[in-house]
């Protein structure tokens, strides 16, 4: 490691300059001549059958120039998940009905912003409102009124890639609000926990909450002579965006460009195909001029989808020593008015907290259940943050039945490298689990604050310490799968790099640029980065499903590696030297013990083009997430391939409760992240410190406010993300477990850390003042209510 | 109707026509194309479109375009003079407080009118002068220490990244 010269380094980032100047175009930044602005009419009801939509006085309205509806989109429908099983079920613009408030019905581009909304006004739709349903227990309550009466196979995305499809394209009639279901079960469950010294079970909630990435959704599009359709867009992977869209609007993916431009955050909020930017690309082409669509702050937190409201119960056996012998998962999401990633969000449950602890007994049932709510998606950790919030509170509650140590019960129960987990057969070739749990633990004081929470001498403020472990996935097998990356040589011996990441903050313009330079032997200033452009890069998986670093970053040391051999081919050609006696470095090829035997990049570039016939030195690499898996495992038995490499981390909270007024101040968190191999340290405490923060609000203060289908607090006054007065002390190390197939030994930094907080600053919060908060937000009222309750029966209290 | 004003926007002056409902932030976007202000919640809760007016950090969404004429306005644009970054971008770099880089102009307008004002700020009045900018992205913890690494640049000339202060006026 130490004889790295690039990766490794804390290196300012690539793009900082751009951002610091004003510079950085984001989509909203796009200016196009003759540009329109574009506006959708949404639906005010939760849950209506349409039975006209009237456009002719918008239409007629000066300074309008397309007006689009659902008649513009051929029964289309769309969906992240879009598998044989579960077909895509939501049209981008109104069909027949409308599901939630904030549907989708119409949109207008216009000249300007105002005019487009004017056109809005001046839509007529009849409308018979329909009974609807809030809440999954509702909603799975028989006879309830049914979201989706049935389901439309037609063709998925994934039988172009060889899945098989269902026979039957006619609509199949539903029977129930069930949008998917997950179910896993091995071992002697009945045995487990007949056999076990200890059972006990619990139950928690979790407050649905929003992504709020300060930059809102937005999309530009055009067309240009040929036909093709270039965008913009606010993206967390522009392969798959292509994707969807040439599918949605019934183009060749190669008709369809998406162009650069820089995300202003995205958290999983900005994966999906949304239908705003289908209606953007209907109305450019209906138009004849490019078109951009903003959306305004509410429109962002209400309709491009949230984090699941979930409820999770666990019910663990375990001996007397604290072994986990058997255990019982079920995890209940509301996912809203249309699947969005329920069907993912159940499965990931399972997935991510199955490389914690080891089970030998489990079952495992996950429900994603319709509502007329608006959609949920991935949000940062997709599941991970509530079933390891519910697993970890249990964990320290049974810590405490059995009078063992949490630390204890942690590291007697915790995976290590080399076991093979469940299901899926993925293997941990690296894990840094237990060292993670035992370095939070050392950082925080564990031993001497835990069980101490009348250390502050105080009776009003009460300190304690609580614990929690994650873990995550570096990419899974979804489309495009693969990422591949190019590195062209320049002249003077600097190279261009061309890899279809995003730059959302993550700072991947930056780690794969230096994981270039490192391989290539040159100073990062020497590497030039083209990146999120479908028509300049070659594919990319995609900075989602934490695969960025791992799967791209993979692809690109390859690249490099590709053009480094070619580089010293031609040295070992013109210094007539043995290619295994040459070494490069600082952009120069020499032969080793003879050094003055040299040649810059530059001159054997040159000479290649000279003799070589006439070629550059250009690199490829490529790489996929698992490489030896099927297309597509099942998300409903979580069989098949998953990943080649978790992450995972341990967090250590230190809060201060106030025992008067109820309110929890974190002073502190301590991230241990085993994220194989930090290639850029700084960048790597930027991921673990944003996870942390956001971590923060939904523990303590985040929670969509929803109420029959209304969000009641849809901007940043009454939708409160942590602030700087909110940040405490953080502590954010890193475990180095090299794994064997990530670049350099880097896997997954950018989720994980984001996981263990609820449950760490929960079981702080019963370490400080003995009560336990089983349902998030740990907000004040919550905890006097449990703090009344623990006087009222004299001692301490689980309360809700 | 329509009114005409007079912005003076990193020392170039701009004679507009605009309708008197238009915010300056619109203007700035739209008719000037300084697009590094940002469009954050349109309601001043989030920081990201800080402009200085007359020195001051105001919320160009929440201030009219004919309230700025006459004034003196700053954009993250502006920050930097003479090919060389504002020593506050700089410690920005240098710390990693850019991520996705969306609030950072906002930031950085809120920081420099602070240090302005108060060349040594108490931390107190560093965590109050940015809780109206908000952030999802760093955390805020390298943005702090940005700050903090800034001050003390500014405090001693010499030092790399300073500028002195008849340099930055």
């Amino acid at each position: 490691m130490s004889d790295y010269t690039v990766v490794g380094k804390p290196l300012p980032r690539v793009d900082a300059r751009e951002k610091v100047t004003g510079a950085a175009g984001y989509t909203a930044d796009v200016r196009l001549p003759g540009m329109l602005r574009g506006k959708i009419l949404r639906s005010p009801w939760p849950h209506a059958r349409i039975l006209n939509v009237d456009t002719s006085r918008a239409e007629r309205l000066k300074g309008v120039h397309a007006v689009v509806t659902g008649r513009d989109t051929a029964g289309l429908r769309v969906a992240f998940v879009d598998t044989p099983r579960y077909p895509a079920d939501e049209p981008p613009l109104a069909l027949d009905r409308v599901r939630y408030i904030g549907d989708e019905i119409a949109a207008v581009a216009a000249v300007d912003a105002e005019t487009a909304e004017e056109a809005l006004r001046l839509i007529r739709v009849d409308h018979e409102e329909l009974p609807a349903v809030f809440t999954a227990p509702d909603a799975l309550t028989p006879g309830a009124p049914l979201v989706h009466e049935a389901d439309y196979p037609g063709k998925t995305i994934w039988e172009d890639w060889g899945a098989r499809g269902r026979p039957q394209s006619e609509p199949v009639p539903r029977q129930d609000n069930v949008a998917a279901r997950t179910y896993v079960e091995f071992g002697d469950l009945g045995g487990g926990f007949a056999g076990a010294h200890h059972v006990r079970e619990d139950r928690f909630e979790v407050a649905p909450v929003a992504h709020a990435p300060l930059e809102p959704h937005a999309a530009v599009a055009f067309w240009d002579q040929g036909g093709k359709l270039n965008m913009h867009v606010s993206s967390m992977g522009i392969f798959y965006k292509r994707f969807v869209l040439s599918k949605a609007l019934g183009l060749p993916p190669s008709h369809v460009r998406i162009h650069k431009s820089y995300v202003g955050g995205a958290f999983g909020g900005k994966i999906d195909v949304f239908p705003y930017e289908i209606a953007a690309a209907l109305l450019s082409r209906k138009a004849g001029r490019p078109v951009l669509i903003e959306l305004s702050r509410e429109e962002s937190l209400t309709t491009t989808r949230m984090d699941f409201q979930a409820t999770v119960r666990v019910k663990t056996g375990v001996s007397r020593e604290g072994i986990i012998a058997a255990q019982d998962i079920q995890v209940v999401v509301d996912t809203g008015a249309y699947r969005g990633t329920g069907p993912v969000v159940i499965f990931l449950c399972y997935s991510y907290n199955i490389p914690v602890y080891r089970v030998p007994a489990l079952r495992y049932e996950g429900l994603a259940v319709y509502t007329n709510n608006p959609v949920k998606g991935p949000k940062r950790g997709h599941g991970a943050p509530f079933i390891r919030f519910a697993v970890d509170s249990h964990m320290d509650m049974l810590a405490e039945d059995l009078g063992i140590d949490m630390v204890e019960l942690m590291r007697r129960n915790a995976r290590s490298q080399g076991e093979v987990m469940p299901t899926s057969g993925d293997v941990l070739r690296s894990c840094g689990l237990k060292d993670a749990i035992e370095a939070a633990a050392r950082d925080g004081g564990w031993g001497a604050k835990r069980r101490q929470s009348h250390w502050t001498g105080s009776e009003r403020f009460k300190r304690g310490v609580g614990l929690s472990a994650c873990s995550m996935f570096s990419g899974s097998p979804y489309y495009p799968f693969a990422s591949a990356a190019v590195l062209k040589l320049a002249d003077d011996g600097g190279a261009t790099l061309f890899a279809g990441t995003v730059e959302m903050g993550q700072g991947s313009e930056t780690t794969l640029s230096q994981i270039a330079a490192e391989e290539l032997g040159v100073p990062l200033s020497d590497i030039r980065i083209v990146s999120g452009d479908t028509e300049l890069t070659p594919i990319e998986f995609g900075s989602f499903l934490s695969g960025g670093a791992f799967v791209t970053g993979k692809a690109v040391r390859l690249a490099a590696e590709d053009a480094r051999r070619q580089l010293l081919e031609m040295a070992a050609r013109l210094l007539e030297a043995d290619v295994r006696d040459l070494e490069a470095r600082d952009k120069v090829v020499s032969v080793k013990g003879a050094a003055h035997r040299r040649l810059s990049y530059g001159a054997i570039i040159a000479a290649s083009v000279k003799q070589a016939s006439g070629d550059p030195i250009i690199g490829k690499g490529y790489h996929k997430s698992v490489p030896d898996a099927g297309l597509h495992p099942s998300l409903s038995t979580a069989k098949g391939r998953w990943t080649e490499a978790y992450g995972f981390a341990a967090q250590l909270a230190e809060v201060e409760v106030d025992t008067w007024t109820g309110r929890v101040r974190v002073l502190r968190v301590v991230t241990y992240h085993d994220c194989g191999f930090p290639l850029n340290p700084q960048i790597v405490e930027g991921q673990i410190e944003g996870c942390v923060s956001m971590a923060l609000g939904q523990t303590l203060q985040e929670r969509v406010d929803l109420r029959e289908g209304q969000v009641f607090n849809p901007d940043f006054l009454n939708y409160r993300i942590p602030i700087t007065h909110d940040t405490p002390a953080m502590v954010s190390g890193m475990i180095h477990s090299q794994e064997p197939h990530g670049p350099f030994g880097a896997k997954e930094v950018g989720e994980g850390a984001v996981s263990g907080v609820m449950a760490a600053v929960a079981n702080a919060v019963y370490d400080a003042a003995g009560v336990r908060i089983t349902s998030l937000p740990i907000m004040p009222a919550r905890v006097l209510a449990a703090l009344d309750a623990a006087r009222a029966r004299g001692g301490r209290q689980e309360g809700r | 109707m329509k009114e005409l004003v007079q912005l003076s926007v990193n020392g170039q002056t701009h004679d507009l026509v605009v309708r008197p409902e238009r915010t300056l932030l619109d203007v700035l976007r739209e008719d000037l194309g300084l697009t590094g202000s940002k469009r954050g919640c349109d309601l001043g809760a989030c920081g990201a479109c800080a402009v200085l007016l007359d020195g001051r950090p105001v919320s160009s969404c929440l201030t009219l375009a004919v309230e700025a004429s006459g004034h003196e306005i700053v954009t993250v644009e502006g920050l930097a003079r003479g090919g060389g970054l504002h020593p506050v971008q700089e410690a920005f770099v240098e710390h990693g407080a850019v991520q996705c880089g969306f609030c950072t102009p906002g930031m950085l307008i809120t920081v420099t009118a602070l240090l302005d004002e108060r060349p040594e700020p108490t931390e107190a009045e560093i965590l109050e002068a940015l809780s109206g900018n908000l952030c999802r992205c760093t955390g805020y913890v390298k943005v702090l220490d940005a700050v903090r690494t800034a001050i003390r640049r500014m405090r001693q000339p010499g030092l790399p990244g300073s500028v002195a202060p008849e340099v930055r006026a």
